[in-house]
C-alpha cells in the first residue's frame, strides 16, 4: 500500500485522496503510469512479478548469479518494450513470455561454455536412479543438468517447460511462439535426445 | 539398469521437487533494476557521444582548414588593396607634381 500511495500522485486522473481509499492500482494501470514516465510504478511491477520471474530464472540456471542474471533481463527488456504490450492478456502473461526469451537467450549463451566444460564434472552411475525413494532432488538436478547442458538450448527450454514445469502444450507454445504442434514435435525429439545421452553414458 | 522412460521420468519427477530458487535474491532487486535502467540510460548516451566523436572530429578539422583559407584569402586581399591604394598615392603625387592637376 505504501508503494500504491507513493506512486499515486502521478496516475493519470486520480486524484490522492481517491487512491488512498481506492485499492491497488492495477498492473495496467501501473503500465500505464510507466509509460508517461513514473519510475516508481514499474518499480512496483517488479516487485509484485519478482517472484515469478526467479521462479522461472532458477530452472535454466545454475546459481544465484545466474538467476539474478536473467531476472535482471527480464525486467530491463519488458521496459524496453513496455510500449509493446497490448492491453489484450494480462501483464504477467506478457512478463512470462519476456522471462521465457530472456531464459532462451541465456541458454543459447551459455552453450558456447557448455561445449568446453568438462563433461565428467558431474559423474554419475545409472543403477543410482533405479530406486527414486534414493534419489534427491538435488542430484537428479544434478544428472538432468548434465545431460541437458548436451542438448540444444531449444530442446533444454521445451523439456523444461514442458516435462519440468509441466506446462500445457499451448501455454509453452504462447510462450515460445511456436505453433502447438511443434512444441510437440520438439519435445518428443529432445526427450529421445536426453534418453540417448543417458543412455551412451550408461553404455560407457 | 531401469527403463530409459522410466528413468528420464524419475528425473523429471524428483526435479520438480526441488524449490524454485532465488529466494535470497528478492531483497531490493527491484532497487538493483532501476539503478541498471538509469547506467543503461547514461551508458547509452555515452555511447552515442563516442559513436560521434569521429563526425566532430572530422567537422573540427574541416573548420579549421576553412578559417586558414579564409584567413589566407583576406590577407591576399589586403595586400591587393594596399597595394592598390599605395600605387593610386603614387600616381596622385606624380600628376601633382607634374602639373597635371
Amino acid at each position: 500500500m505504501t508503494a500504491a500511495l507513493a506512486i499515486s500522485p502521478s496516475l493519470p486522473g486520480l486524484s490522492t485522496a481517491a487512491m488512498s481509499e481506492a485499492a491497488p492500482p492495477t498492473d495496467e494501470t501501473l503500465v500505464a503510469a510507466t509509460l508517461a514516465g513514473d519510475e516508481a510504478a514499474f518499480s512496483e511491477l517488479i516487485r509484485r512479478h519478482k517472484r515469478r520471474v526467479f521462479g522461472t530464472a532458477s530452472r535454466f540456471a545454475r546459481n544465484d548469479h545466474q538467476i539474478e542474471d536473467i531476472a535482471q533481463e527480464a525486467f530491463i527488456r519488458a521496459f524496453k518494450n513496455l510500449q509493446n504490450f497490448r492491453h489484450d492478456a494480462p501483464f504477467e502473461h506478457w512478463l512470462a513470455r519476456v522471462t521465457i526469451s530472456a531464459c532462451y537467450d541465456f541458454l543459447r549463451r551459455e552453450k558456447k561454455h557448455r561445449a568446453t566444460a568438462r563433461l565428467d564434472a558431474v559423474e554419475f552411475d545409472l543403477r543410482d536412479l533405479s530406486s527414486e525413494r534414493d534419489l534427491s532432488a538435488r542430484r537428479a538436478r544434478e544428472v538432468l543438468a548434465w545431460a541437458m547442458k548436451r542438448l540444444r538450448p531449444e530442446e533444454q527450454l521445451v523439456l523444461t517447460l514442458c516435462e519440468i514445469e509441466e506446462r500445457p502444450i499451448r501455454e509453452v507454445s504462447s510462450l515460445t511462439g511456436w505453433s502447438e504442434s511443434n512444441v510437440k514435435v520438439r519435445a518428443f525429439r529432445a526427450r529421445q535426445a536426453l534418453k540417448q545421452i543417458l543412455c551412451d553414458h550408461a553404455e560407457r | 539398469m531401469p527403463n530409459a522412460d522410466e528413468m528420464l521420468d524419475r528425473l523429471f519427477r524428483a526435479a520438480r521437487n526441488e524449490a524454485p530458487g532465488g529466494a535470497s535474491l528478492e531483497f531490493a532487486f527491484e532497487t538493483r533494476v532501476m539503478a541498471r535502467l538509469r547506467d543503461d540510460a547514461s551508458a547509452g548516451l555515452f555511447t552515442w557521444a563516442w559513436k560521434l566523436a569521429p563526425f566532430f572530429a572530422a567537422l573540427a578539422v574541416a573548420a579549421g582548414l576553412w578559417s586558414r583559407s579564409a584567413s589566407a584569402q583576406a590577407d591576399a586581399i589586403a595586400t591587393l588593396i594596399s597595394e592598390a591604394s599605395r600605387t593610386q598615392a603614387e600616381a596622385a603625387l606624380v600628376s601633382y607634381l607634374t602639373g597635371g592637376r
